[in-house]
């Protein structure tokens, strides 16, 4: 009955009429997916291959620890260096514990309620900050209320508003990794949920934690935005290139490449541009070797799989 | 008075699918080991065996559904009315469009009731709104669920009930009138009365189609096949008359089974 | 003893959960204060200095020095700049995610998707340094124009959100269950009429958090467009021509503007035009979710 009423179809091949057309398009999509995926990587290859050429010859043991120069050509950026390490060290002091803990919270404590949406919902909001305004917030609070001036403290907690979602993000889903029976044979073990947090759940979603805790940091490294107006766009000349008062203006690298490009008075601002921005290349590649080689040392050490 | 069996009713059978030497590997583990069989023309074609057993391995090698699973692979040969249909420069669309797929699951697409009818037909390059129409409509007969959805052709695919949404994909899959259709316990997610209607809807599509249905039931493979095959660990045991399989086995394993011995 | 174990157990639990539960408070707290601080300090321009809201968003004269406040130029600005970011970068970064969810090998996409983790791991500093040394040339040489203007900072802003809407789209397309794929293919549907009949639909709701998200960090993204637009306070008049953005502008004159004048005020405005902006997006996008659910 069903085939009477439809049209029988008296097909002996294993071919339909429009199947050729359809196999064409079919090729030429996948092809231009293809094309597509494979522009990523054209085109970072170009952006690496493009820094190093124009910034190796930038790069000396000078440039690299040497103080910036005035009006003079043969500035270095030691001090700019410092300071971005520096300026990341200090965030991740505040950022690591309030993330991670709210982390734990959100994911292993938390059950739906009102209190818990809350906090999502701040986190996606402070995620959609855009730098440039968390800038603008750090200076009315950390330079006109506190009056600190430009400082790296300033600039530190600003970054930390700013990357408190993104590691929470990181810890949540780390421990997202951590395979419930864990969970369950802790609590079987009459451990309490904090006892199981601290002794079974963290140290399994240790290597994936720290996978994304220096993804992260790779970007904090070269936030600029943000820093413009909190830390400053200036280094404090003291009796060292690395000058450990938090209350001390800090430019950072990424800074320094736009205020170099921005009013340099340097004859070689250029080269000096070239060579951060290649600095900055390199540390970003840095950072995400770092980031898989440690994160996989850690989870073969700590939990024993590969 | 003679029992009537398929052969008696029917002596000029003639074989729609010959499966010869038919291997399929997941990775390094062998799921179908050297299986043999012939489809018939017109019947419904039972494939029996415990949990894990390979049916599901099976079937899914008729209409190289196994071309999406990565790390599986196919060797031996599938053949539709004589032409293989793994070989070099067959269309595994092509062979899809003529050997459809209903699944253990109901699948319906996020889309309208008429989407999902359709869907085939106009990928299929059907693009005449009314003949659209006519083929959704004819299709939701042939499935048994014109009654039912005639008033929200527009509504959801996913606010019909299972049995329901099973019932569209089969008129899902005749909206593109296959010549053979394929079931994976295409019952095992519903309810009995649900499970009732879709065996009689198998009843009258075997009039017009080739059926080849997995079922976890024997008593559904009894009810509704004309022939059953019987798998264990990966080895066709035995094919035969569905009354044969289930009356006198000539497998010691196919009686086992049958009689309850693994469970 | 074993009583007093439990005890001392018991209250860690307690403590524990004190400072976790502050640690998420302090998120909420954040985003208050930032929303609280910006909304005070964005509108003294309006009623401390009686510069009328209409003006700030309607009018296209701007000069900080001068007491002119419309920053029609630079809302401009950014929403074109934006709008050709989401043309360009929003298809191309759903079709990636298809690739990666539908076609990549595994082999290919374990050598690819290190690449887009290190794009989004380069600062906007240094996309602004590539925009300008490397595009703003080739286009002036194409265009036989100056090179810089919202050309380039649309293609630059189209690169920059190519990850976070390949990722996003990508997982919302891996949610989709496989039985849809199979269900098509069963049709006789090639894998482009299964990727773009019923995955790219049945995706919708996930494919749109994604552009969402790139519009939201188009919009906001400062160094890189500020580098590569020229910076004219004028309505830009073509892709071609230099042209300012909200942030590129605030960046610009920031430092310039003094402390409690109408001209700081007016970037503060600015700053909290984009943070609604943003706030904006966040709710399209549980709109867009909520689509899903029901
Ligand atoms: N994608 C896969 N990858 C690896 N092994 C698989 C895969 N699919 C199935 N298998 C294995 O192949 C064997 C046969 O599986 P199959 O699904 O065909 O069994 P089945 O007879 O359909 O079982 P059931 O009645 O439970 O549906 C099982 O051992 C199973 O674990
Ligand atoms: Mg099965």
């Amino acid at each position: 009955m069903a085939r009477a009423i439809l049209a029988t179809p008296t097909v002996e091949s294993l071919r339909s009429n429009n199947a050729r057309s359809r196999r064409i398009v079919d090729k030429i999509a996948t092809a231009a997916l293809w094309g597509a995926a494979s522009t990523i990587v054209l085109m970072l290859i170009l952006f690496v291959v493009y820094l190093f050429v124009q910034g190796y010859s930038a790069i000396s043991w000078h440039f690299l620890t040497g103080y910036p120069s005035a009006a003079n050509a043969g500035g270095g950026v030691g001090p700019e260096i410092f300071n971005s390490f520096y300026i990341l060290f200090l965030t991740l002091c505040f950022t690591l514990p309030i993330a991670v803990l709210a982390g734990v919270f959100i994911q292993e404590y938390a059950g739906p309620g009102r209190f818990r949406d809350m906090v999502e919902f701040s986190a996606e909001s402070l995620a959609t900050v855009p730098s440039i305004v968390m800038g603008l917030f750090g200076l009315i609070v950390f330079v006109q209320l506190f009056h600190w001036h430009f400082t790296a403290l300033g600039g530190a907690l600003t970054l930390t508003l700013l990357n408190l979602p993104a590691m929470m993000r990181v810890t949540q889903q780390a421990l997202a990794s951590v395979p419930q029976t864990y969970r369950e044979a802790s609590m079987g073990l009459g451990a309490t949920k904090w006892q199981t947090v601290l002794r079974a759940i963290l140290p399994s979603a240790i290597g994936p934690l720290t996978t994304g805790v220096v993804l992260v940091s790779g970007r904090i490294f070269g936030e600029t935005a943000a820093l413009i107006f909190t830390a400053g766009a200036s280094v404090s000349y003291g009796a060292s290139a690395y000058d450990f008062n938090p209350f001390h203006t800090a430019e950072t690298l990424a800074v320094h490449l736009y205020s170099t490009h921005r009013e340099a008075l340097v004859p070689d601002a250029d080269q000096i541009a070239n060579g951060s921005a290649l600095v900055l290349l390199v540390m970003v590649l840095v950072f995400n070797v770092v980031a898989r080689v440690l994160g996989r040392q850690l989870t073969v050490r700590l939990t024993g799989k590969a | 008075m003679m029992v009537e069996t398929p052969e008696t009713r029917s002596p000029s059978l003639r074989s729609k699918m010959k499966i010869d030497d038919l291997n399929v590997y997941y990775g390094a583990f062998h799921a179908i080991k050297r299986a043999n069989l012939d489809v018939p023309d017109r019947r419904v074609m039972a494939l029996i065996g415990p949990s894990g057993c390979g049916k599901s391995t099976f079937i899914r090698a008729l209409n190289r559904m196994h071309d999406l699973t990565p790390g599986a692979r196919v060797t031996g040969t599938v053949t539709l009315d004589g032409n293989d249909i793994y070989a070099q420069g067959v269309d595994p669309v092509t062979v899809r469009h003529r050997i459809g797929m209903v699944f253990q699951r109901p699948n319906p697409f996020p889309k309208s009731i008429f989407e999902n009818v359709v869907y085939g037909p106009k990928i299929h390059g059907e693009h005449n709104g009314k003949r659209l129409q006519e083929i959704c409509e004819k299709s939701l007969h042939a499935a048994a669920l014109w009654d039912e959805v005639k008033d929200r052709l527009n509504r959801s695919a996913l606010d019909l009930s299972g049995g329901q949404q099973q019932r569209l994909c089969i008129a899902r899959v005749l909206a593109v009138e296959p010549e053979v259709i394929l079931m994976d316990e295409p019952a095992s997610a519903l309810d009995p009365i649900a499970t009732s209607k879709i065996e009689d809807l198998i009843g009258e599509l075997k009039k017009d189609y080739t059926v080849v249905i997995v079922t976890h039931s024997m008593q559904q493979a009894a009810r509704i096949s004309d022939f059953t095959t019987f798998f264990l660990l990966g080895d066709l045991i035995e094919v035969g008359t569905t009354s044969d399989i289930f009356t006198r086995p000539t497998d010691k394993r196919t009686e086992d089974y049958i009689t309850g011995r693994y469970g | 003893m074993v009583g007093v174990r439990a005890n001392k157990a018991h209250r860690d639990e307690r403590v524990a959960l004190g400072f976790l539960m502050s640690s998420s408070a302090i998120f909420v707290l954040a985003i208050v204060l930032i929303l609280a601080f910006l909304a005070y300090n964005g509108t003294l321009l309006f009623w401390q200095d009686h510069v009328s809201p209409l003006t700030f968003l309607f009018g296209t004269d701007w000069d900080g020095f001068g007491g002119q406040f419309g920053a029609a130029p630079f809302i401009i600005g950014s929403l074109v700049a934006t709008g050709f970011a989401i043309l360009v970068g929003g298809p191309l970064g759903v079709a990636i995610g298809l690739f990666f969810s539908e076609l990549a090998p595994k082999r290919v996409a374990e050598t690819f998707k290190p690449a887009i983790e290190v794009l989004v791991g380069i600062p906007s500093i240094v996309y602004g340094w590539l925009g300008l040394t490397l595009l703003v040339p080739f286009i002036a040489r194409t265009f036989h124009a100056e090179g810089d203007g919202l050309l380039a900072a649309g293609i630059v802003l189209s690169i920059m959100i190519l990850p976070t809407v390949i990722s996003l789209s990508e997982d919302a397309l891996r949610v989709v269950p496989n039985s849809l794929r199979e269900g098509s293919a069963a049709l006789g549907a090639t894998r482009w009429e299964t990727m773009s009949r019923v995955l790219v639909p049945a995706a919708a709701s996930g494919l749109a958090v994604a552009v969402i998200l790139g519009v939201a960090r188009a919009i906001g993204e400062t160094l890189a467009v500020q580098l590569v637009l020229g910076n004219a306070a004028v309505v830009p008049k073509s892709l071609l021509a230099p042209a300012a953005a909200l942030t590129s502008e605030i960046v610009m004159d920031m430092g310039d503007a003094p402390e409690h004048s109408a001209f700081r005020h007016a970037l503060f405005s600015m700053a909290l035009l984009l943070l609604l902006i943003a706030m904006g997006l966040i709710t399209l996008i549980h709109l867009a979710l909520r689509r899903r659910t029901t």
